[in-house]
């Protein structure tokens, strides 16, 4: 009864909007609106601003998960959480820190920097910019309406079968995590395209590809990734799907299915994720060393080709998910091998940037500290991981807390570093204010100390035979003190996220505004103001190399060489349709999940082919900024 | 003089276009009898059981082949990304395939 009172409500919503019977007055009202603006924003800065802004709301989520995972784990026999919540907890503190925290906020930095960093005045398609969003938006919330309706995803991140069949997971949960993260795939999909056609055919004139700025390539890579490792992902939550709500069996292996099936498709996906997520923290940390070392990047040829290395052996290596699935000897030394390979190029890396800072002019601005305490804590968990590449070891290892010490000591102690180093970093070309250094430095330590006493007696914890997932432990088996010490690790991480969160409000509150290069930095990013106009380059900047800005800044030029006479600029339109086509799918997925009949999911994936007819039939070909009103135009993203 | 040129290289521009629209109209006729062909041999049963199977694959190969030319305009010129993703993909999809079938 309910469901159909929203739906009414929105059918007529939506009846208003497209027969135009509404009050001429509150639509203009509305479009001036601040919301309206941001609801149909098709500006990549702002894109950008969203996606980040809702990385860093679900990182605190998921963080909130882990700190509460924690305390269950403080003491032997805990009663805290126990059973169904602790597996709901920890399965969508993995959910949720890998699809809707560190994805978004790496496409956060991505939508803002790329375009800028190339000399574009927006990515390619600007309306998939923002269907991928909005897109994300919506899975992201479906996955999470778990907490509120039923109970939430309890299979793991992994959400293995038989376990996540209906038989051994009965109630919504799972059927949340598939639609959920088919929604959000398919935005990740989109943005991902629209990465590889801007990086193509946007760059300025003079910008070749072995100019491009580090975070570019990395993007590049990460963008190429994810175009083949998302559709693995799609249809095996597509199957996954069809068993749950249709009755299929491709993954029953008493009807003749095969759950073996689900692990290679979730891995295909799930081993160039880790990649698609540690690259672009590499391109920010070349970016942050080089800028902070006042050197240009060491290698610069050898760190793209390290970069293509790895996204091409990404693919290589899945299996070694699977050493214990029981595949055979053959089949596990090949991939062990394969994945013993990957240490070469990240080995390239690592030493490109030390080399980088080798002699250079170091300053110790927040983003390079991040960026200093990345590269030993990284180094620590590639360690690790040439570790458990090892099949006969890893028997071993498997499911232990070891693991779970290898994978944080990379994706925290990378990707996390790396994306506040990036933040830290680009934030004044973000909101044209500086984030308070002091406060960035409580940050770093206390996270950095945090981070370190949380994860490095899990290593121990794993080797003394702990198993992961599991909700307590025994007394008198000589867990007790480090997982005491794992825990007080927390307090630090949480202390470092509450300075960040301080530092973001007071850098709103604040009224000083920075110049266009507050870093003496060397890329072109730096050369428009901050933040940048709509249009971000008045005329389209001529590349004369690699560090195109930093060159000119040597030749005594106060800008950049421009390619292109003054005039119109033709920018996108705003449009609202993106919107309505995520909510419609969300609406479409929240029907299959309420399952009874699947009316509402039909009538949402009615509402889907609507928005894509208006779509299609849109004549609006954009706007254009004359350059008398650049002035006007010059207003910015708002802080 | 000049502008005879012009107008008979728009002419011959044209009679370009018409070419090249032809060579879509052929293609797409070719594709169409590919397709007819693949579904005559499984729903008649004209060959043995066991050549059915490899002889829609070789159909198939040559409607991808003659899909990738004409409608993905693989013989233009700038097309060396298309080129370079289609390998690479071809070439994780044969990896994930050996990767699962054949260990």
């Amino acid at each position: 009864m309910g469901t159909l009172l929203v739906l009414i409500v929105f059918a007529l919503f939506l009846v208003a909007i497209f027969t135009g019977g509404y009050n001429k007055d509150l639509k203009g009202l509305l479009e001036k609106s601040t919301v309206w603006d941001w609801l149909t924003t098709v500006d990549h800065k702002k894109i950008g601003i969203l996606y980040f802004f809702s990385g860093i709301f679900y990182f605190v989520v998921g963080g909130i998960e882990a700190l509460l995972i924690r305390m269950q784990l403080v003491v032997p026999q805990n009663d805290f959480i126990v059973g169904d919540t602790y597996n709901e907890l920890m399965t969508m503190h993995g959910t949720t820190m890998i699809f809707l925290a560190a994805m978004p906020l790496i496409f956060g930095l991505m939508n803002v920097v790329v375009p800028l960093q190339i000399g574009a005045r927006d990515v390619a398609f600007p309306f998939l910019n923002a269907l991928g969003f909005w897109l994300f938006t919506f899975g992201a919330i479906l996955v999470n309406l778990g907490w509120f309706f039923g109970n939430a995803p309890d299979a793991g991140w992994t959400s293995y079968v038989s376990l996540a069949l209906n038989e051994y997971s009965p109630g919504p949960g799972i059927d949340y995590y598939v639609l959920g993260l088919q929604i959000t795939g398919i935005g990740t999909m989109i943005s991902a395209i629209n990465f590889l056609v801007t990086i193509i055919n946007m760059r300025a004139p003079g910008m070749s590809f072995l100019r491009m700025p580090l975070f570019t390539w990395t993007t590049f890579a990460t963008s190429a990734l994810l175009l083949f490792a998302m559709p693995p992902l799609a249809v095996g939550l597509l199957l996954l799907m069809f068993d749950r709500l249709f009755g299929a069996n491709f993954f029953d292996y008493t009807m003749g299915g095969s759950s073996i099936i689900w692990q290679h498709l979730f891995w295909i996906f799930g081993h160039p994720e880790v990649y698609i997520v540690i690259l672009p923290a590499f391109g920010i940390m070349s970016e942050v060393i080089s800028t902070f070392s006042k050197k240009r990047l060491y290698g610069y040829t050898s760190m793209v080709f390290a970069s293509v290395l790895i996204s091409f052996l990404g693919f290589m290596v899945w299996v070694h998910h699977m050493f214990t699935v029981g595949l055979g000897p053959v089949s596990n030394s090949i991939f062990a091998v394969a994945t013993m390979t990957i240490a070469v190029p990240t080995g390239i890396k690592v030493f490109n940037w030390l080399f980088t800072m080798w002699g250079g002019e170091i300053r110790f601005t927040t983003a390079m500290l991040f960026a200093l305490g990345f590269i030993p804590t990284f180094v620590i968990g590639g360690m690790t991981g040439v570790m458990v590449a090892l099949p006969p070891a890893d028997f071993q290892y498997q499911d232990s807390y070891f693991l779970v010490a290898h994978f944080h000591y990379t994706l925290v102690g990378g990707v996390v570093m790396g994306l506040f180093a990036g933040a830290y970093y680009w934030w004044p070309k973000m909101f044209g204010k500086l984030l308070n250094e002091t406060l960035g430095k409580i940050h770093f330590w206390s996270f950095l100390i945090g981070f370190h006493l949380t994860f490095f007696p899990q290593h121990f914890l794993g080797l003394f035979g702990m198993p992961r997932r599991v909700f307590t432990y025994q007394p008198n088996v000589g867990l007790e003190n480090l997982n005491l010490i794992s825990t007080i690790g927390t307090i630090g991480m949480a202390i470092g996220v509450l300075a960040f969160a301080a530092n973001v409000v007071l850098s709103f509150v604040k009224k000083e505004k920075v110049p266009n290069d507050p870093w003496n930095a060397r890329s072109l990013e730096w050369t428009i103001p901050s933040p940048p106009p709509a249009y971000n380059f008045v005329q389209t900047p001529l590349i004369r190399g690699y560090d195109a800005w930093w060159i000119e800044k040597q030749a005594g030029n106060k800008s950049m060489k421009p390619a292109e006479p003054i005039g119109p600029i033709h920018m996108p339109s705003s449009t609202f349709v993106p919107f309505l086509m995520s909510l419609s799918l969300f609406i479409a997925g929240l029907g299959f999940i309420a399952r009874e009949n699947f009316a509402a999911g039909i009538l949402g994936l009615i509402m889907f082919f609507i928005t894509m007819f208006v779509r299609s039939f849109d004549r609006n070909h954009g706007c254009h900024i004359e350059p008398e009103e650049f002035d006007q135009a010059n207003k910015g993203v708002k802080a | 003089m000049v502008q005879q040129q012009n107008q008979s290289s728009r002419g011959r521009a044209v009679s370009d276009k018409a070419n090249r629209e032809m060579k879509y109209v052929i293609s797409f006729i070719f594709m169409i009898l590919l397709t007819a062909a693949a579904f005559y041999l499984v729903s008649t049963g004209a060959v043995a059981e066991h050549l059915i199977l490899p002889l829609i694959l070789i159909l198939a190969t040559i409607q991808v082949f003659l899909q990738l030319f004409t409608f993905m305009h693989l013989d233009q010129k700038g097309t060396a990304f298309y080129t370079i993703f289609i390998i690479a993909g071809i070439f994780f999809a044969a990896v994930c395939v050996v990767g699962i079938v054949l260990m």
